[in-house]
């Protein structure tokens, strides 16, 4: 007798949200283990799962076959769709997009007749319902006259008291109507063990608790995969029902495989070919870039790319991406290109990137390898502001019907899972919160059940450990799909005939329901169009250079290698610079001291979790300073690691070791990296890891190194950094410094103008452009203007001019009435009110703000004026307000004027709070930010200041890294865990922190390892309150005991409080 | 699982309201206070600073409840009391005060009842509303204002004592005023002109203008009490005494168009000793005679003694009686019957053991039944989800001897309190899991596979096979679980 075989037809993926309880790709694995000879993935109105699974499939050299369940609106039964070729999945394709573009978002509706439409060459199956009725009886011969020879009956054994009469029931109805059997086991998970997450899915569907399903979960376990021996001793009356499944697998001959990228026709305008196009336009574009003729190697190096591409056939793509740049630069939108192919001589040229591949004179190597059969990788950053236009243009020249955005799959991770599994467990909302809250940020690794007994928790409560235990299952499940935030796909044809496309919660966005990584598995085109803020600042600076300094620049043309912008940076005085601002790299740029180009696209890679965990950081640095040197453990291993004195720091590298040193061939290689990215929590990666170590043992690396480089590896799995991402983002780096170390002023105003973008706020922006000498005027209702401006002083100089846009509530619509009212300067508030025509709240927001200073009204009268103000007053009595005597008003204390702006427009350029402070912080023994740098190492120190930012890396095993700022600067304090445990409240809500410590001096690098840490965040108040009557209260208490406040009451006005944020990063 | 209703004193407490998307701590316990929390603090933050932080939702509803509840205990100071929200009282002592011997001994006596309810306090006797409410809440602890003198005192508390709203509060605090003197120095004129609330208040506060205050009234009270002269010894008179007390309640009660749900009688005997019945019922009613005969079965627990002087009666759970409607509706007709007896079984036996068989939804045959309150509507429609279920549950399965094929086909025959059938026709299995979410310690762990079969009499059994055939495993066994009709 021969071993029974079949194929499993019906599966649901966790693509299905909150249905299906198995990822795709452990379907996969299952149904090969099991011996399965295809496996069929049918989630319901979606092909979302099928690119995992296909992946997958195509790992395990298991048969695919995609299909779908189509759940109809008008009552019609469910079916299984199947498409048997290329032309059918297409036309599946259309009909899911035609039913989600009816529908909003997550939803698909679909009617039967819909499917008639694009039946051609589908196989169908129907699905009985519960209740075998008439209806289902009538809709079945439909079907089948609408599908000759096409259509099947399903029957699936759901283990309830009547199976046996209701499978004889379809049988003998199918027979009547000539419709062949199907034996699906209708699988929800792949093992039965993912039972109680699959009931727990459908208690979050329902949004209801376990304990009131009821008969909305499943009575058992049956709906996993089981073996071909298993289905035919199930189905032992109906072996034809098994065997269809094969016929049916065999029928569909479609593959994902087949979905070949055709680029559009658009980029070859006058039917040149891509090639001639390509070469012509890059020998036009070297021209343009080297105007004194082209240096020899750049030409050599341009006829090796252009080969290459020639080669590869990657014409198109470059084309592509130039169309779009070429857009870019009509409208004058500042652009750089990224990604392995975007940093080559040919991109230089065509405008894609300005990094001069002469720079990084070691780049073109890695450019498009040819093992790598897959399209290359160029990624374009845009300014933020405009990148909109970018992505209407793409539209618009390609169609909505050929150009889509990618999505982007959100999955569960460990907060909003046990969130949604603490709710359908009935743990009361206090528990749910308080264990999702002994999480920090967006961890994927599940709760420590130490958790429990933090919080006050019995680990032994039976619930509590299944809720720890379910929601870690549920981690890495897909939750929804959401619009990529940049990712293209451009198509010859039709995009929905490759994928169907689906509204995004945007209005007019539109996106595949792919994910983008899944995209690029499928060795399928898609362009990042992203938005980057600093493209956006430095273009604004660009502009304020051309309009006061009449010095014009683009990101190529900006001096290069200038030492003093090297000098600056190695001084780590890099606030505002792009990717460097860090405190974490502020304390590496003066270690690594840069001195060239090359120097920063290491130092953007190196403060990077993958060296750090790889624990390469330290070994580069030693090499660097000459304390140690180069290994390069091998002579093969050599001119991979040379230029980074043997230390692999990016990913190129690891992936060239794994190949040279390991023995991997490049494509094993590159399904490592995706292996490290995507099958993260899955069995497979160990045997990598075995492959990989014993591989460099063989080589000849010591087993120490071999580990290390593979932990970068797993680095570098989440949190990839390639040498040529790094080498765009070392550009950036390079001229916005070059832009703070020569125009300071106008740095700072294109970064406020760009605002919110990058590390710090604007009061720190101000600040430092005030410590490098920028005149910075105060914000005024006669100068200033929406933006914030740079003003002559003399033919050198320029101040800065703040702009209204700092000020918080005021809408833009009312500061253009201002200034198209301010031919002649305004005399008094209510002179600006009725020319400008401004309401009363507005009038009272700029009071606020302080910006009355040119006519010589501070805050207060300002204040009380504007309240007395009518706001249409009869023509005569028009500025009679303002005759009432202001005198009587208290002035206001000085502290209290920086508390109102720091509350008004989050700065003060009067004075920084801590000052008011300073003599009663000296008296207790407290040192300011400045002295902390002429002390001695080892040396105890207490020092207070506000919280700039809170840090804990996930790197970092828990230590918090906190920035404090006082009037002379901002210190940097390290708190271990143990510390930040016993000072937990001080560490987490302090905006005002005092601290005792250890001073740590590694040369110009200085921390506070903190001993002890106290919230002194009341002192604000006080501040606040305008000192005089608090200080009676509170003058001669200690704060550090006060930590209640005042009289046990919150004082209601926080807002200083609130303005005085900290940005908090985890 | 909720743990707030178990909160030590010695855990942190926070009360949070939902404010908007946020929810914000209002008020916390001492603990919680001392260990940093305050009110106004995110929720979210409060825990980041005390992860093992209790909550409880604020209940603003049953806070309002609770203060006009205070109101009417206050009433034993004066007649005149108000509630000034959220968590403040008006008394007007005007007049009172003799009956204390001076304002003094009044406060510490309201001050001292309050503390030792456990609600702390702060308290002001002052010339005007305004200024008490500005004193209790401002001054301290407690601040007797002598008369004529708070004008002057008032000009050092601050502004936030005036009964402002939020945003005059915020404007005043922008232009740099602190203190009630400061405002009250400005000019009339310009004040005016820019706020509209402050005047009024200010006036208000300083006597120069008359407050309203609505003072609430003590509500009727559903009472009737009858004394005697000859003190009462029998059962026989004491029954009837109730009855003649029920019967003009109850008379009151239906002019109403009410009834009560709870009657409770108390017996003041000549030894100053109060004896208390009570009764409940299922439907409110003014059934006099109903109400008599409940209360007389409690009676044999009255010890007369010396002999009882007064008899109160007083209903409570008013509730509003639809009376027409018990004719016209069948269900609420056979309620109307049901309930006497359900009343008598659960005066008798208590209301928690009389219950009826209800419906639930669960796959495990034992918890498909619960239990549900005598009268609740019965829930239809709960069980249709086709399966097959025996009109006859055994309460406790037992255990027989089976013979079948493996891994899953029905027995073919089965021995049961020793009789031997053979099995004619059989359905199944039906599968059923445990479930895997209970938490008793012996919740059942072994699957179930459900089979109805016929026997050659045509009897019907509902049989399991608990356990699956597995390698290694022992044996699965066999039970009768019930009968098909």
């Amino acid at each position: 007798m021969t071993d029974p075989v079949y194929a499993e037809l019906q599966t649901t993926t966790n693509f299905c949200f909150l249905r299906g309880a198995s990822h795709p790709h452990e379907l996969v694995l299952r149904a090969a283990e099991l011996s399965l000879s295809a496996i069929g993935v049918t989630d319901r109105n979606s092909l979302a799962g099928i690119v995992r699974a296909h992946l997958a499939a195509r790992e395990m050299e298991l048969r695919l076959v995609v299909g779908c369940r189509l759940d109809f609106r008008d009552g019609a039964p469910s079916l299984l769709c199947y498409p048997t070729d290329r032309a059918a999945y297409g036309r599946l394709c259309r009909l899911l997009t035609e039913g989600k573009r009816r529908a909003k978002k997550g939803e698909c509706l679909l009617d039967y007749q819909d499917l008639i439409d694009f039946g051609e060459g589908q196989i169908v199956v129907a699905l009985a319902p519960g209740e075998i009725t008439a209806d289902f009886q009538r809709s079945l011969a439909r079907v089948k006259a609408d599908f000759p020879g096409r259509a099947y009956l399903g029957l699936s054994r759901r283990f309830a008291h009547d199976d046996a009469k209701r499978i004889h029931r379809l049988a003998s109805l199918g027979e009547r109507l000539k419709l062949p059997l199907l034996a699906t086991n209708d699988v929800l998970y792949h093992s039965p063990e993912r039972r109680r997450l699959q009931d727990v899915l459908t208690c979050i569907r329902h949004t209801c608790t376990i304990d009131e399903a009821g008969f909305r979960l499943n009575a058992n376990a049956e709906r996993h995969l089981k073996s071909p021996a298993e289905m035919a001793r199930l189905f032992s009356d109906y072996p034809q029902a098994l065997d269809n499944s094969l016929e049916i697998a065999r029928r569909c001959t479609f593959s994902l495989e087949e979905l070949r990228y055709e680029y559009p026709e658009e980029i070859t305008p006058n039917g040149e070919a891509p090639q001639d196009r390509l070469v012509r336009l890059t020998w036009e574009g070297a021209g343009r870039r080297y105007p004194e003729g082209l240096p020899p190697q750049v030409r050599e190096q341009l006829e090796k790319e252009l080969h290459l591409i020639g080669k590869l056939d990657y014409a198109s793509f470059f084309l592509t991406v130039h169309d779009i740049v070429q857009y870019a630069e009509s409208k004058k939108i500042l652009h750089q290109g990224r990604g392995s192919a975007a940093n080559s001589a040919v991109c230089y040229v065509l405008g894609i990137t300005g990094v001069d591949p002469a720079l990084g004179n070691t780049l073109f190597e890695r450019f498009i390898s040819t093992s790598r059969g897959e399209p290359p990788d160029i990624d374009v950053d845009f300014e933020h502001e405009k990148r909109e236009l970018v992505i209407q243009h793409i539209y618009t020249r390609y169609g909505r019907h050929r150009a889509g955005m990618t999505a982007t799959v959100i999955c569960y991770r460990t907060r909003g899972a046990i969130r949604d599994v603490g709710k359908a467990l009935g743990l009361s909302p206090d528990i749910t919160a308080a264990l999702a809250g002994s999480v920090w940020g967006w961890s994927v690794d599940g709760i420590d059940p130490r958790a429990l007994k933090e919080n006050g928790l019995d680990p032994a409560d039976r619930r509590l450990r299944l809720a720890i235990e379910l929601s870690s299952a549920l981690i890495g499940f897909p939750r929804h799909l959401s619009q990529h935030p940049g990712g293209f796909i451009i198509t010859r044809g039709r995009l929905d005939e490759l994928c169907p496309i689906e509204n995004a919660a945007m209005d007019d966005r539109t996106m595949i329901a792919w994910d983008k990584d899944d995209i690029e598995s499928m060795r399928m085109l898609k362009i990042d169009v992203l938005a980057l803020g600093m493209l956006t600042a430095i273009a604004k600076a660009f502009a304020l250079m051309r309009e006061h300094k009449d010095e014009t620049y683009d990101l190529g043309s900006i001096p290069k290698e200038d030492a003093k912008v090297y000098e600056m940076l190695s001084r780590a005085d890099s606030i505002g610079v792009f990717q460097v601002e860090s405190r974490a790299q502020q304390s590496m740029l003066p270690r690594l001291k840069p001195k060239c180009f090359y120097d920063l696209v290491i130092e953007v890679a190196i403060v990077r979790p993958g060296p750090i965990q790889g624990d390469m950081v330290h070994p580069y640095l030693r090499r660097r300073a000459e304390l140690e040197k180069p290994d390069y453990l091998s002579d093969a291993l050599k001119p991979i690691l040379e230029k980074t004195l043997g230390v692999p720091l990016f990913q190129e590298q690891c992936m060239k070791i794994a190949i040279t040193g390991a023995g991997f061939t490049p494509a094993r290689a590159d399904e490592l990296r995706r292996a490290m990215a995507t099958f993260k929590r899955v069995g497979t990666i160990h045997h990598f890891r075995e492959e990989f170590i014993t591989g460099m043992i063989r080589h000849g690396v010591q087993p120490e190194f071999a580990e290390r480089c593979y932990k970068q590896l797993e680095g570098f799995g989440s949190y990839g950094f390639p040498e040529s991402h790094a080498a765009s983002f070392a550009l950036l780096v390079y001229v916005s410094a070059w832009i703070k170390c020569h125009h300071p002023d106008v740095f700072c105003c294109a970064l406020l103008n760009s605002q919110p973008m990058g590390f710090y706020a604007p009061a720190q922006l101000v600040r430092d452009a005030r410590e490098h000498g920028v005149a910075v005027r105060p914000i005024d209702v006669n100068h200033s203007q929406w933006d914030h401006t740079l003003e002559r002083l003399d033919d050198e100089r320029h101040a800065l001019r703040l702009g209204f846009r700092l000020v918080a509530g005021l809408r833009q619509g009312e500061v253009e009435k201002l200034i198209e009212a301010r031919r002649q300067p305004f005399s008094s508030p209510a002179e600006l009110m009725h020319r400008a025509g401004l309401n009363r709240s507005t009038m009272q927001v700029l009071a606020q703000a302080d910006c009355f200073g040119s006519m010589g009204i501070d805050r207060r009268q300002a204040l009380w004026s504007v309240m007395g103000l009518e706001e249409n007053p009869l023509p005569l009595l028009a500025g009679l307000a303002t005759l009432a005597s202001p005198a009587l008003l208290p002035t206001m204390a000085d502290s209290q004027s920086v508390a109102e702006d720091y509350t008004a427009v989050g700065l003060s350029l009067k004075r920084h709070p801590m000052a008011f402070l300073r003599s009663d912080l000296q008296r207790k023994g407290l040192i300011t930010a400045e002295t902390l740098r002429t002390m001695p190492n080892g040396r105890r120190v207490t020092i207070a200041g506000l919280v700039l930012f809170r840090q804990r890396p996930a790197t970092a095993s828990g230590t918090i890294f906190v920035t404090l700022e006082d009037e002379t600067g901002s210190a940097n304090l390290i708190i271990w865990p143990s510390i930040a445990e016993k000072f937990r409240k001080a560490v987490f809500a302090g905006k005002l922190l005092a601290c005792v410590g250890t001073l740590q001096r590694e040369g110009q690098v200085i921390h506070v390892i903190a001993k002890s840490l106290h919230d002194w965040s009341s002192a604000i108040n006080r501040l606040q309150e305008g000192a005089e009557r608090f200080a009676l209260r509170f003058g001669r208490g200690d704060e550090v005991s006060s930590g209640s406040g005042d009289d046990g009451r919150r004082p209601r006005d926080a807002a200083m409080l609130v303005k005085l944020k900290s940005r908090d990063f985890r | 699982m909720s743990n707030s209703d178990c909160v030590g004193p010695d855990k942190p407490l926070a009360i949070v309201a939902t404010q908007g998307s946020k929810r914000r701590i209002v008020a916390i316990n001492d603990i919680a206070r001392d260990r940093g929390v305050m009110p106004g603090h995110r929720l979210t933050d409060a825990r980041a600073i005390v992860p093992d932080l209790v909550t409880v939702a604020a209940d603003h509803e049953a806070d309002a409840a609770a203060l006009v509840t205070l109101s009417h205990w206050a009433q034993r100071f004066t007649p005149s009391t108000a509630v000034s929200p959220p968590s403040g009282l008006w008394l007007d002592i005007t007049g009172c005060t003799r009956l204390w011997r001076g304002e003094q001994p009044l406060l510490e006596s309201l001050m001292h009842q309050l503390e030792r309810r456990g609600i702390p306090c702060q308290a002001a006797i002052a010339d005007t509303f305004g200024a008490a409410w500005a004193f209790a809440r401002e001054a301290g602890c407690y601040t007797i204002v002598p008369p004529g003198a708070h004008r002057k005192r008032l000009s050092d508390l601050p502004l936030k004592a005036l009964r402002l709203e939020p945003e005059t509060l915020a404007d005043l605090r922008r232009l740099g005023l602190k203190t009630i003197g400061e405002v009250m120095a400005l000019p009339r004129a310009a004040l005016a002109n820019r706020f509209e609330d402050v005047l009024p208040r200010l006036d208000q506060t300083l006597g120069n203008a008359p407050e309203a205050i609505a003072f609430v009234q003590p509500p009727t009270p559903w009472f009737e009490s009858l004394t005697f002269a000859d003190f009462l010894m029998t059962p026989e008179d004491l029954q009837r005494a109730l009855a003649a007390l029920a019967r003009k309640l109850c008379r009151r009660l239906s002019e109403a168009g009410r009834g009560g749900k709870r009657f409770e009688a108390g017996f003041f005997g000549a030894d100053n000793t109060v004896q208390r019945i009570a009764i409940a019922t299922s439907l409110a009613t003014h059934d006099a005679r109903g109400i008599t005969q409940l209360l007389a079965a409690r009676l044999e627990r009255i010890d007369p003694g010396f002999g009882i002087e007064v008899i109160t009666l007083r209903a409570s759970r008013i509730a509003p009686l639809h009376e027409r409607q018990i004719a016209m509706d069948q269900e609420q007709g056979n309620l109307a019957t049901t309930a006497p007896l359900i009343d008598k079984l659960g005066n008798r036996l208590g209301f928690n053991n009389v219950w009826r068989f209800a419906m639930a939804q669960s796959h495990w045959p034992e918890r498909a039944v619960t239990q549900a309150a005598p009268l609740a509507r019965p829930s239809h429609r709960v069980w249709e989800n086709g399966a097959a279920r025996p009109i006859r549950l055994l309460s406790r399965p037992e255990p027989i001897e089976a013979t079948a094929f493996l891994p899953d086909r029905p027995p073919v025959q089965f021995r049961w309190r020793r009789v031997l059938r053979r099995v004619r026709r059989a359905e199944g299995p039906e599968r059923i899991a445990p479930e895997w979410w209970r938490d008793e310690e012996n919740a059942p762990q072994a699957i179930r596979d459900y089979y109805c079969v016929e026997d050659e009499s045509g009897a019907r059994f509902w049989l399991y096979r608990e356990g699956l055939y597995q390698n290694g495993a022992p044996p699965p066994r066999w039970f009768i679980h019930g009968f098909l009709a």
